[in-house]
Parts: structure tokens; C-alpha cells; sequence
């Protein structure tokens, strides 16, 4: 592990293995405020399969006098950082139960389309829009032990969690294999090395022509086949953009440590194809180990200023794996309901993501980014795509806030009565200088969700 | 839609609005002949009336979180006391031709109808979305050009499931992360074909050193046939000049290798080579077909999920892929590759729930002799099996389904107790008459339809329903699956105990009748696919009875042999290879393109591999279509 300083040069540099980075820039962002100390920089949002166990969830006490629940027992330590919601219901996730749960989450809209997605951008990549618009990445997408179940390793409504700001809010894929986002994020930084001028200029007239090419041949076509190389082209110029960037050299950070992975596979279910040889696969005992990598590179990222958004996918809504480190040989979903609700079981996976969740806000409070924390500076979402796994109610959701960025009064436990929880996504986008009067699906928000702001 | 419906999860409004586009001959074939008899069973009269209406959206919907496209609980119970059977050859009668005869008052004794054929006079080549390359195909096509290792695409993120396959040209949406990627692997993969020499020696005759006086033939040398390789057709004067542009401009930053490397990179990341740009050309007769190098690729990438050979390029220079029977001759050949093969493993890895097999995990208490390991030798028997049934063996998909023996090495011989194999090798065994039948009684599908350590007979039913006869069962709606408790898997003795219990609810038994008796034959097979007599202390009853086989059955044997003499069965067969080799969804306007490959999957007596090159031969290969053929009627 050594220090290094990011530079535009480590980030561009290498036309042979190495990759460009992916500098992300808003040409045009929408009312663009003034730079504010107390708007929110940073937004992290983490995804947790299978809802919770309510009474066992639920805190008991008064907004800032309250007692933490057994299953959010593990945030003891940052209990002044967490803002509880309770009481909010996911009324805008109108579909299958678990797919519906997932969409609506972070869009706050019904699933819909074709392919029954979602019917808006989520809120990390509007409020990407602001938050990376000088960062090298809009946003970066990680998933753990993801695709599992009938999603056989792609992405389905069951497992997709961020869709994109375009015509068809595209879902995201996430990046699920450790080793290619270390490679990716930190790998440029372990050698020195420079671009040269000319280097650049040549990516550049390499990415014009591609740009001529894809104009060119999206002009031959109809109209739909026409839009989707357009689609490509956009962005291509986004990593045409790039090369304008300068990435920010102020936050000085630390590569996290290369973590053996060897007994993950991060495509289990995808590639049993290829030539049918064994694998000597321990994916899911796995799963702390890798989860707490993808934790560390994110708050790395985070802290190297590489992205402004970044999101955590633990699994997918049919978190079709075991738990051996729990010593649960059965598959998360069939705790929930495949084998009928087993209370006992989902409260102790309940509480073990919360103990994972509750790492990585620590990890974020020791960063330090200059006289305050990493956590200081964000706002931290954490849910899931229902509250009850046995009717997959969607009321009374349990969401968590982690931080204090755009000045979030954390320490509180605010409780609500049905409100919609496109209401409490509209108020995040406030913390971010957002002022939009509604987020998703607008039958569904109805404003502000008192007491967040 | 029918790949879509576990017995976990459907896709309801998919598949509701799928309906409600398609008409009714359509419908009969898209859900492979039997969805419509079968639905009066378990659909309320409430999605029938959905279905002769235009699609409400979505939202439109009750805040509940009710999908407007699910069956009330009340539409549930119904269930006729005789469901019609499934369609015969032999049947004459037409397809339901009334598009306002809802299903409620079909009698339930109509057989069902035979294939529409006054329909499929006209042409009717379905859609032709412009298709990106699969990771599958991506992998390939590098791995042809530069030889590269044949796993490059895995560094893509994941495809959609779109289709089922994970080919649909409509649900392929362009992210950050996939541009990224691609950059990525054009610099690296460019990079690595320069400094090993095998990129100048394959497209170019220039020797190392290259003095400076030789680099611009050099170069345009190189250039142009790397680039006719990539883009898979020949390139005009113009766009040769452009690249050569740029490897000029490259030259004066740079070493002239590494300028070659820079052309490379931008050509790996073009529309041409990432994409199967389509634009078509009139035949003779008036119809839109596709150019020369595009029907090369059609039939390389549909055979071997690869660019097209040098016979094949050949065969497009020379204008000799413009007929039916040209493209069947070269269909002929490339069936007979190692390469088809790989794509027919492909297409059988998606289309059986096998692919998870080498991650699975059970309880080590209840299963010792299971392990990882196991799950793969597993996925492996039931791809050599079928590789040998296709390839190598009797040919039809009859013989898959039926065949008396499969394939084990010793490791694997010993998990099912199947004595005298020995070593690491697979060799053919003969299955106990009494309890195994082919393919859908392997361990593969058996343990690949159980998600945890006890059997689940309605995912078991559910899978064989949609998968192997595309009968597309609803999912029970949100209120009913709030209100009904799945059962406990260890409450009962047996399986039939257990799920019988949830199917006396009356607003569950309508469907339930359904599901659930293929479940119930399988139950003599436990969590891994093992043979057991009783489960609790209770012999296991696997009999059952679904109206649309003939007979009842008792039993896996009897299960599959029924599922074996319905014509159903091979209908579904066709559709899914239908669905695979179009790359989207089938559509209203794929009606006649089904039954041409219905009707020469008959006369094939279902050989699969002329069911592939069948598939050349439908209008939806050999034209192309339109964005507003997928609407047309046919």
C-alpha cells in the first residue's frame, strides 16, 4: 500500500494495457446554483435484499432521546451520525413485489416498458449531475454476489437497482468483479509513468473519428436503430470529454490494499458456458471478505475524488445465496417466504448487514478530507426493496441516512405515517442544492418530507 | 414471455401487454399452441377482458401496488372441469378464429387448432433491430481476429435477460461502464496483437524492421485488411482514406507501430465491428434482403457466434449467398463446425436452469455426497449428453427427452450410486428403466430447479409448463400472496403434503391444478437429483394427472414420455432456437415465420441440428424486416 496523488497524467496515461479513465462532465447542468458549503457532496446509496424484521428494526424513544433496536444495534457507535425514517411506505413501487420494491427505491416510480424497468432516472444519477460534475466518473456501480436466481448472471428487473438519465432510463450495469475495479479505479496508480502531449492528441483524433463513424453510420439507419448508436456516441463523447478534465489533485488518498479473491466468482452463473471445466467456487462464503473490498475501494474513490456518487448492491431481490459464515445453508429468499417467513433467520441477516453498512460509515468518518470526514460531507442511503418478506409489504420501509452532508441533522429518529418515500428521495435531492418540487412518478410525491431538511 | 415465468416470479405486465398486442393467431403460436386453451384454468375472465382492450398504462393503476395486468383472486377459482388437451398433429380444426370468442366460452372439449396456414401467404420477415455483439460473440469475434484468448467479453458488464438469452437486440442499452470497457480491451487487445507480432504477420506482409520508406504501403496494407476484418465486409475507398488519415496523424506523435495499434483501437470500438449494421439490398423479386457480407454474417454469427469464415467471405465477394438454397448449403457446412456446437451449449445453458449449477451450495448434513463439484460434473453430463443427442447420436429433440442413458465419470457415477465407472473420463451409462428417462431427469435439471435443500414442486411443474411446453401460468397476484403463506418446507412429510395443503385454497387450486402435478412426478428426486422411494418416513406418491397430456401418469418416466409424444413440446423447442436466432422477443408479425419452422421441425421428425439450419430458411433469416413489420398483421 503506498500513497499516491492523483494526476491527470496517471489517469490518462497508457495507451497500451492500461485504460483511459472515464472523466465524466454535465455539459449543461439544469439551474445550477452557486457553490454552497452546506450543499451535500457526495451521495452513496446502499441496497439491502429482503427488507427487515419491523419489531425487531424498529428504535423505541423520542426523536433525539431513543434507543437503538436489536437489529440496528451494530450502528451503536455511529449512532449520532444516523437519521432513522420510519414509517414511510414505498407506495410508488407498483409491480412484481420484489422487482417493483427494487425499481421504485431509488426512481420512485412504477415499473414499467418492455422490459418492466423503471419509469425515470434514480436519484444517484440526477443528483450526479451535480455532485460528479468535475469528478472523472458520474458514477461508479458495485455489486456483491449479484444476478443470482433466474437473472442467471444479466441484468433484469430483479437485480437492477440505478438507471440512467436517458430516453429509456436504461438500468446500470453494476461492476461486480473486484479485481477489474481495483484495476480500474486504483491500477493506473501504482507505477509512474506520464502521457505525453501527443499521446493525447492522438486519443482525441481517435475518439473524433469514432465520433464521425458512429454519426455517419446512426445516419443510415431507422430511426430506432438510429438511436441506439446514438445513444453509443454520447458516450463516447463523454470519454471524449475526459480528456478535458482535470481531475482534482487536492484530496490526497491511498490505494486500499489488494485484496485475494480467488475463491469469488463474481460471474457465477454466467460463464459455466465456456468449456464446462470445474470451478473450485466458494463465492458465497466469500461474500464478507469481498463485501468489505468493495467497501473500501468505494470510500476510496470517494476520497480520491474520483466520483462524487457512488452505489452498493448487496445481492439482488432474490438473494439466491447462503450465508455459511452465519452457519444458514439456505438461500436468503427462502427465508423470507420460499420456506416459509423464518423471523429468527432474516433478523440475524438483517443484522448482519448492518454491521456491514455500519463499516462502511466508519470507514467514511475516519477519512479525513480536509478538516472534516468523508462522512461529514455525504448523505448515505441505506434500504431495501421491501419492509415484510413474508406479504412483501412495502410500508413502513426501513431506511437509514448516514452523514451530515447539505448540512443533515443525523442523531434523529423521525418517524411518519405513510408518507410516500418519493417524498423523502425529493428531500435528498435538497441536500444537493436540488430544488425540484417533485422526484419519480409525480402521483406519488407529495413534497418534502418534513423534518429531513 | 415464456422464458420469463418461473414458478417464482413472473413478468406480469410483460406479459399482460403481450397480450393485449397480440392477436389471437399470434397469441396460439407465440405461447407455442396452448396458452390460450389452457388459461380458462387459471386466469380471471377480469385479464380476458384486459386482453381485447387497449393496454392501460401502468401508473394508471391502484397505489396498492396491484399490477393491473394480474387476475383478481376472484378470477382465480374458476378452473373447467376438463382442460382441452394439447394440439396433435393431426388436428384440423383452425386456430381460434374469433378475435372476440374470449376463452371463458371456448368449450373446453376444442381441440386445438392447427397452423394457420392461408396466413402465411406473403412474405413476412418479422423485425430486424440492429444487433450489438453478446459478450458470447464479442469474445469470439476478437478471439478470430487477433487471437486473443477467447474470454475478452467477460470483462463486459451484463447483458440484459431481455429475450432469455441475454441476445435481445431491443434490450441492449449502451452504459458508461460498457464504453469504458470497451476502450479498455481495443487498447489492451491492440496493444498486446502488436508487441506479439501477430497482427502485422496476419494482415499485412510487412517484415520487421520497417524501414520509413515502406510504412505508408505498410500501413495501407495492414489497414485495409485488418479493417475488412473487423468490419466483416469489404470497405469503400473513402473509408479506408479516413483511417489512413488517422494513422498519419498518429505517426507524427508516435512510433509507426504504435500508430497501426491506435487505427486498431478505434476500429475495435466502431459501429461496424461492435454492431451488425444491416442496410439490405433489393433482390430481384423485389424484396429486401440481406447484402452479401450481411447474410455471411447472419449465418456465421447464428453458427458459430463468430465472424464469418474465409469460405463464407468468399462465398459473399462472390455473390453466391442470394439464393434460399445458397444459404441452406452454407447452413448445411457450418452446422458441422466444432463452433456450432459451442452455440448450441450456449443456447442449452440458457434455455435449461443449469447455469448456476457450479456455484450451488446444499446442506452439508442433509446432502455429504453433494459439493460444488458435483453441480459442475453435473452441468457437464447434461451438455455432453445433449452435444452427443444432437451431434453424434439419433439427432432429434425426441431422443434428448427420452434417451435411456447419459453420460457420468466416476466421481459423478458414484454420487448417483451407479456402479462400474471408473476415472475421470465420461462414458455412457444406461439409466434404470424404472426411474430415469432422459434429459429432464437428469441431476441437472432436478437440482437446478430446487433452489434451496428441499424440493419445491410447483417450481419444478412451473419450469416444465413454460420452459419445455411454453404453457405460461400467472403468477398469483400481490393481495393473494399477502393473504396465502407459502408453505413451510418442513411441515409436511412429503413435498405433495406440503403444497397440496396451499392448493385445496380455493383462489389457489385453479392454477395449482396445473402446476403442480409435474412437480409431484419429479418428487421421487430429492434436492440433488437423487433417487429416493420416500421422504419423512412416507412413500412418495408421484402420480398425477394434467388435462392436456392424455393419460394420467405415476412417476418421472411417465411424466417425460407424455411430455415426449405432445406436439407442444416441439413447437416450444422451435420457438426458443426462434427467439435465440432472431435476437428479441418473437412478435404478432413472426406468426408465419414460426410455422415455417413448425412445419419443417415436423418433417425433420425434430432433428435439431436441421432445425438450425431450418431456421436459414424462415423469411425473418433470409429478409429483412422493419421496425413496422413488428407491427404488421399478418
Amino acid at each position: 500500500m503506498k500513497p499516491f496523488r492523483l494526476s491527470r497524467r496517471t489517469l490518462l496515461r497508457g495507451a497500451g494495457s492500461i485504460a483511459l479513465g472515464l472523466p465524466w462532465l454535465e455539459a449543461m447542468l439544469p439551474d445550477a446554483r452557486a457553490e454552497s458549503t452546506t450543499l451535500a457532496k457526495r451521495f452513496i446509496a446502499v441496497y439491502q435484499p429482503g427488507g427487515t424484521v419491523l419489531d425487531k428494526w424498529r428504535p423505541s424513544g423520542t426523536e433525539t432521546d431513543f434507543t437503538l433496536s436489536p437489529i440496528l444495534t451494530p450502528f451503536q457507535a455511529l449512532k449520532d451520525k444516523l437519521t432513522i425514517i420510519d414509517g414511510v411506505d414505498m407506495v410508488s413501487a407498483v409491480g412484481e413485489q420484489h422487482q417493483s420494491g427494487i425499481v421504485a427505491l431509488l426512481t420512485g416510480t412504477p415499473q414499467t416498458g418492455n422490459q418492466q424497468f423503471s419509469g425515470g432516472p434514480s436519484l444517484d444519477q440526477v443528483i450526479a449531475a451535480r455532485a460528479s460534475a468535475d469528478k472523472t466518473y458520474k458514477s461508479l456501480e458495485f455489486a456483491v454476489r449479484w444476478a443470482t436466481g433466474k437473472s442467471h448472471g444479466r441484468l433484469h428487473p430483479i437485480n437492477s437497482l440505478t438507471f440512467a438519465d436517458d430516453t429509456n432510463f436504461s438500468p446500470i450495469p453494476p461492476r461486480i468483479d473486484p479485481v477489474d475495479v481495483w484495476d480500474t479505479l486504483f491500477g493506473s496508480l501504482s507505477s509512474d509513468g506520464s502521457s505525453t502531449p501527443s499521446l493525447l492528441a492522438s486519443k482525441r483524433s481517435m475518439l473524433d473519428f469514432l465520433d464521425r463513424r458512429y454519426q455517419a453510420v446512426a445516419a443510415s439507419l431507422g430511426t430506432r436503430d438510429r438511436q441506439k448508436l446514438e445513444e453509443h456516441l454520447e458516450q463516447i463523447r463523454t470519454l471524449e470529454r475526459a480528456l478535458s478534465v482535470e481531475p482534482s489533485t487536492d484530496a490526497s488518498c491511498t490505494a486500499p490494499a489488494v485484496v485475494d479473491t480467488a475463491d469469488y466468482d463474481p460471474r457465477s452463473g454466467i460463464n459455466s458456458a465456456d468449456d464446462g471445466s470445474l470451478k473450485d467456487t466458494s463465492s458465497d462464503a466469500a461474500i464478507p471478505k469481498v463485501g468489505q473490498y468493495f467497501m473500501d475501494m468505494l470510500v476510496m474513490a470517494l476520497a480520491c475524488d474520483l466520483t462524487g456518487v457512488a452505489t452498493l448492491q448487496w445481492s439482488d431481490t432474490e438473494a439466491k445465496h447462503t450465508f455459511p459464515w452465519l452457519n444458514l445453508s439456505e438461500h436468503h429468499h427462502f427465508y423470507q417466504h420460499d420456506g416459509g417467513f423464518r423471523p429468527a433467520e432474516c433478523e440475524q441477516i438483517a443484522t448482519w448487514y448492518s454491521e456491514q453498512h455500519a463499516y462502511l460509515l466508519q470507514r467514511m468518518s475516519e477519512t479525513d478530507m480536509g478538516g472534516h470526514s468523508l462522512l461529514d460531507e455525504s448523505v448515505v442511503f441505506f434500504g431495501s426493496e421491501l419492509q415484510d418478506p413474508p406479504s412483501h409489504q412495502k410500508n413502513n420501509a426501513p431506511f437509514l441516512l448516514g452523514g451530515n452532508g447539505g448540512g443533515l441533522r443525523s442523531g434523529r429518529y423521525l418517524t411518519y405515517s405513510g408518507e410516500s418515500h418519493n417524498d423523502l428521495l425529493l428531500s435528498l435531492l435538497r441536500l444537493f442544492g436540488d430544488e425540484r418540487e417533485s422526484f419519480g412518478d409525480a402521483n406519488y410525491c407529495n413534497g418534502v418530507l418534513a423534518g429531513v431538511v | 414471455m415464456t422464458r420469463q415465468l418461473r414458478s417464482d416470479e413472473g413478468d406480469f405486465s410483460a406479459r399482460w401487454q403481450r397480450r393485449t398486442s397480440v392477436g389471437k393467431h399470434a397469441l396460439w403460436y407465440a405461447a407455442g399452441g396452448i396458452a390460450t386453451q389452457l388459461l380458462p384454468g387459471c386466469v380471471s375472465a377480469g385479464e380476458m377482458q384486459h386482453e381485447e382492450s387497449p393496454a392501460p398504462s401502468i401508473s394508471a393503476s391502484s397505489s396498492a401496488g396491484i399490477d393491473p395486468g394480474v387476475p383478481s383472486a376472484a378470477g382465480l377459482i374458476e378452473l373447467p372441469a376438463q382442460a382441452p388437451s394439447l394440439p396433435t398433429p393431426q388436428s384440423s380444426a383452425g386456430p381460434p378464429s374469433s378475435g372476440t370468442t374470449t376463452p371463458a366460452e371456448t368449450p373446453a372439449s376444442t381441440s386445438a387448432p392447427a397452423s394457420p396456414t392461408s396466413a402465411c401467404t406473403t412474405r413476412s420477415p418479422g423485425d430486424s433491430p440492429l444487433r450489438r455483439l453478446t459478450r458470447f460473440e464479442y469474445s469470439n469475434t476478437v478471439s478470430s481476429l487477433l487471437g486473443v484468448d477467447a474470454h475478452a467479453g467477460d470483462q463486459l458488464p451484463a447483458e440484459l435477460v431481455g429475450n432469455g438469452f441475454g441476445n435481445d437486440a431491443n434490450a441492449q442499452p449502451t452504459s458508461a461502464f460498457l464504453i469504458e470497457q470497451y476502450a479498455r480491451l481495443a487498447s489492451a487487445m491492440a496493444s498486446a496483437a502488436l508487441s506479439s507480432g501477430e497482427a502485422l504477420s496476419r494482415y499485412s506482409s510487412c517484415t520487421l524492421p520497417i524501414a520509413e520508406a515502406d510504412e505508408a504501403s505498410c500501413a495501407s496494407e495492414f489497414i485495409e485488411r485488418f479493417a475488412t476484418s473487423a468490419y466483416r465486409r469489404p470497405l469503400d475507398d473513402a473509408e479506408v482514406d479516413e483511417l489512413l488519415e488517422l494513422q498519419a496523424a498518429a505517426r507524427g506523435e508516435m512510433e509507426f507501430e504504435a500508430s497501426l495499434g491506435l487505427v486498431m483501437e478505434a476500429l475495435l470500438q466502431s459501429p461496424d465491428f461492435l454492431y451488425r449494421v444491416e442496410h439490405g439490398a433489393m433482390d430481384d423479386a423485389g424484396a429486401l434482403r440481406p447484402t452479401d457480407f450481411e447474410m455471411a454474417s447472419r449465418l456465421s454469427y447464428l453458427f458459430t457466434a463468430g465472424p464469418p469464415d474465409s469460405e463464407l467471405q468468399q462465398s459473399a465477394n462472390d455473390g453466391l449467398l442470394r439464393t434460399n438454397d445458397q444459404v441452406r448449403q452454407q447452413a448445411e457446412r457450418l452446422v458441422k463446425t466444432p463452433e456450432a456446437r459451442s452455440v448450441v451449449a450456449y443456447f442449452f445453458d440458457n434455455y435449461l436452469p443449469i447455469n448456476g449449477l457450479t456455484d450451488l451450495s446444499r446442506d452439508r448434513e442433509l446432502f455429504p455426497s453433494f459439493s460444488p463439484e458435483i453441480g459442475a460434473l453435473m452441468h457437464e453430463e447434461t451438455q455432453r449428453f445433449l452435444e452427443h443427442v444432437v451431434f453424434d447420436g439419433d439427432g432429434t429433440w425426441d431422443a434428448a427427452l427420452t434417451a435411456p442413458f447419459t453420460f457420468v465419470n466416476a466421481k459423478l457415477a458414484a454420487f448417483y450410486g451407479l456402479a462400474g465407472v471408473e476415472g475421470d473420463e465420461f462414458q455412457r451409462v444406461e439409466l434404470d428403466p424404472g426411474k430415469r428417462l432422459g434429459l429432464l431427469t437428469q441431476g441437472a435439471l432436478l437440482t437446478g430447479t430446487t433452489v434451496s435443500n428441499v424440493t419445491n414442486p410447483v417450481r419444478r411443474g412451473g419450469y416444465l409448463l413454460s420452459h419445455l411446453l411454453c404453457v405460461d401460468v400467472p403468477r398469483p397476484p400481490p393481495e393473494l400472496l399477502a393473504r396465502v403463506k407459502p408453505p413451510e418446507p418442513y411441515s409436511g412429510k412429503t413435498g405433495r403434503e406440503r403444497y397440496t395443503a396451499h392448493s385445496a385454497e380455493e383462489a389457489c387450486a385453479g392454477c395449482h391444478a396445473i402446476l403442480d402435478p409435474p412437480g409431484f412426478a419429479l418428487e421421487n428426486f430429492d434436492a440433488v437429483g437423487l433417487w429416493r422411494d420416500q421422504e419423512g418416513g412416507e412413500t412418495i406418491d408421484a402420480s398425477g394427472e394434467l388435462a392436456y397430456f392424455p393419460e394420467a401418469f405415476d412417476g418421472p418416466v411417465e411424466l417425460v414420455e407424455q411430455i415426449a409424444a405432445s406436439e407442444a413440446t416441439y413447437m416450444c423447442f422451435a420457438k426458443n432456437w426462434q427467439t435465440f436466432a432472431y435476437g428479441r422477443e418473437l412478435a404478432d408479425a413472426d406468426l408465419c415465420n414460426q410455422e415455417q419452422l413448425t412445419q419443417s421441425f415436423t418433417q425433420s421428425k425434430h432433428n435439431v441440428a436441421q432445425l438450425l439450419v431450418d431456421l436459414t430458411q424462415t423469411d425473418g433469416f433470409l429478409y429483412l424486416g422493419t421496425e413496422a413489420d413488428s407491427e404488421e398483421q399478418p
